[in-house]
């Protein structure tokens, strides 16, 4: 029995770390464009297809391709600020609207490009770490070590770098960030293209688990979700507690009850907290 | 002069193209399953019904009673839903008309478009593995391929006896197909001297396993039972399952995929592997049909594709037997009683009476194979007596 905690407890960090890459970006968004972007899930399955082409097509080095795919999707949010979200800055609705339009127009250039079926992805690395009876598959820790490190750096860089503090305190209150001189034009595009790199930083790093289709974005998208409603829309640290709880409970109710409890036990907390503190676990209420 | 010509030469034209138009064109439908998990299932279906048109029209035509058709396949996906499929059957019955429907593949469908395939003399032929897809009150739907319930008895003994194999753990979708290989499975393994003892139901998108399987295989079981799910979903539940460090016996009691659980699950997940196969490379004729529809299609065969191609040619020979194809109901009763029919995959004959109530099952030889090098390896000989 211990066994099956401990092994639950493992696997439950790893879920919520790869939920916790998803959240952020989403949460960061909607803190710096306030944008509910339905389209996120999509990025992180254009971040799989450019994993899929690195990997696979060109034949790269597997951080070589993760680094391009970042590089990639942080101009591919640049352009799509420009394209799509920027004519609705403040309007909420008419952007989340935006986003779902967005959403289908990338599922399906991808189902034309290519195809519905589930493409292989070779493993990364096989084999497993064994402490006793306790095992973590090397594949899921090398997903999570990169997921750790790209965590790490994003936080070194919202916390101690000049954009990083911009993008904070817009975060906190957009008009005053502009009046003492942040540079709209540049941080709103690096906002939204930071949280889409993100996505598809995740999405590159489970297509070796989960392989790649044009319809593996709607799972994380619906995570972030619940991980950004628990946590509280907007706020980082919140979703960063949230996603580790998301992991715990999957993780835990599926080993010890079933696959369908787990979803009955995050939705109910999700009501909980919605019910309880309707600002999430971290979350600051709108004034 | 001239102008007598030309007149001979288009009068000649002419005929030709009246001779061309008294040919008629019989329609089929395939509804099959030709995107996400079960695509590779619907593909092979869809192309058998396809070779064996080919194969018609190449020799000018299927001659019934005095016409001869020149044979026509109307394919519509139904993405291995119930709905799609009940909207695809309606458009084929009402709008194409067509009266022999291949499909579809899932169990949940099938069940779903029978109201309107029976109801309206439509001959169906189904992959689906449910028990209630075949019954006394359902006389147009057949079944070519064997189900688990005709092969898992004698493979899982098979299995059970050499490879002593005690506990067994498994993962089902939770639907129709996956409740009825469940019950089906258990019965199997308990009459074997063997307990299915870890069994989960998961919603079919689900691509993370570990959870699951970490359960299961906390539980000490032997082997892991991979029948009822989708080849997609088998080859995730592997790769998974070796992660974890399951070093057990992997099993794949029906439904041939093996090509497909290799490439998502990689040659070493899937090493040692023991799987169904209805396929044995060194019959000629099944080797042959395998070489065409690699050079026609450019992919590897799924291994129900064999089956419908057979069961397609039987329709044909029971349409010319009946002398008709338009009446159903002739073709039906001609279709039960073709016997000893030499398919691609051997010797077919319809079985079933006992346990669905009609003998629309087709029986037919099948084996256990192993695999080696991401290729299977057939270590046994199977009939529904038992394997060798």
């Amino acid at each position: 029995m211990s066994f099956l905690i401990a092994q639950s407890l493992i696997n439950g960090v790893i879920l919520g770390t790869l939920y916790l890459l998803m959240a952020i970006g989403f949460t960061l968004a909607f803190g710096v464009m306030r944008i509910v972007n339905f389209a996120h899930g999509e990025f992180y399955m254009i971040g799989a297809f450019c994993a899929l082409i690195g990997v696979t097509w060109l034949g790269l080095p597997y951080p070589v391709t993760l680094a391009l795919t970042i590089v990639f999707a942080i101009l591919m949010g640049a352009v799509v600020e420009r394209l799509v979200f920027r004519p609705f800055r403040n309007d909420e609705l008419s952007g989340m609207i935006a986003s779902l339009g967005l959403a289908m127009i990338l599922q399906h250039g991808a189902l034309i490009l290519f195809g519905p079926d589930p493409q292989a992805f070779p493993a990364m690395a096989t084999g497993v770490f064994k402490w006793g009876a306790l095992i973590v598959p090397k594949s899921r820790a090398l997903a999570l070590g990169i997921g750790i490190v790209i965590l790490l750096i994003f936080y070194l860089f919202l916390m101690h770098t000049r954009h990083g503090r911009a993008l904070r305190a817009l975060v906190q209150d957009q008009e005053v960030a502009a009046v003492f001189g942040v540079r709209l034009e540049i941080m709103y595009p690096l906002g939204l293209g930071l949280g889409i790199a993100l996505a598809a930083v995740a999405g590159g790093l489970m297509a070796p688990l989960f392989g790649v289709s044009p319809f593996i974005g709607a799972t994380p998208l619906l995570k972030a979700f619940i991980v950004v409603i628990l946590g509280g829309l907007g706020s980082i640290p919140g979703a960063a507690l949230a996603a580790i709880l998301l992991g715990l409970i999957e993780s835990f109710t599926s080993s010890f009850v079933s696959a369908s409890a787990a979803d009955i036990v995050t939705f109910a907390l999700v009501i909980g907290v919605l019910l309880v503190r309707p600002a999430g676990l971290l979350g600051r209420a709108e004034a | 002069m001239k102008r007598t010509t030309i007149l001979a030469a288009a009068s000649a034209l002419a005929m030709v193209a009246t001779g061309a138009v008294a040919q008629e064109t019989l329609k089929i439908g395939a509804l099959v399953t030709m995107s996400g998990a079960g695509a590779s299932w619907g593909n092979g279906m869809k192309r058998a019904a396809e070779l064996a048109a080919e194969d018609v029209n190449e020799a000018g035509g299927l001659e019934v009673g005095d016409t001869t058709y020149q044979v026509e396949i109307i394919a519509y996906d139904d993405s291995y839903k119930a709905n799609e499929a009940v909207t695809a059957a309606n458009r084929l019955v009402f709008e194409d008309e067509v009266k022999y429907i291949i499909g579809t593949v899932g169990s949940a469908p099938i069940l779903a478009i029978q109201p309107i395939t029976e109801e309206n003399g439509v001959i169906t032929m189904t992959l689906g593995f449910t028990a209630q897809a075949l019954g006394a009150d359902k006389q147009y739907t057949f079944r070519p391929n064997p189900t688990t319930a005709e092969v898992a008895q004698p493979q899982i003994d098979w299995i059970v006896r050499t490879q002593g194999v005690e506990t067994v753990g498994a993962l089902f979708p939770k639907d129709e197909t996956g409740e009825a290989i469940a019950e089906d499975l258990s019965g199997a393994y308990e009459q074997a001297g063997a307990t299915l003892v870890a069994t989960e139901f998961f919603e079919r998108d689900r691509v993370d396993f570990i959870p699951l399987l970490t359960r299961i295989i906390a539980q000490g079981v032997d082997a892991i039972e991979l029948d009822g799910n989708s080849p997609v979903t088998a080859g995730q539940i592997v790769q998974q399952a070796r992660d974890l460090g399951f070093e057990g016996v992997i099993i794949r009691t029906g439904g041939p995929a093996t090509q497909e659980i290799v490439n998502v699950a990689g040659e070493a997940a899937t090493e040692g592997m023991f799987v169904h196969s209805a396929f044995d490379p060194g019959v000629a004729s099944a080797k042959a049909y395998e070489e065409r529809y690699v050079e026609t299609y450019d992919e590897p065969m799924n291994g129900f594709s064999p089956f419908f191609y057979d069961g397609t040619k039987m329709l044909f020979q029971a349409m010319q037997d009946a002398g008709t194809v338009e009446d159903t109901e002739a073709v039906a009763t001609a279709y039960e009683n073709i016997s000893d029919y030499e398919g691609i995959l051997g010797t077919m004959n319809w079985t079933g009476s006992e346990r669905y109530g009609i003998a629309h099952q087709l029986d037919s030889p099948f084996y256990i194979a192993r695999v080696t090098g991401g290729e299977e390896e057939i270590v046994a000989r199977c009939t529904s007596t038992g394997c060798e």
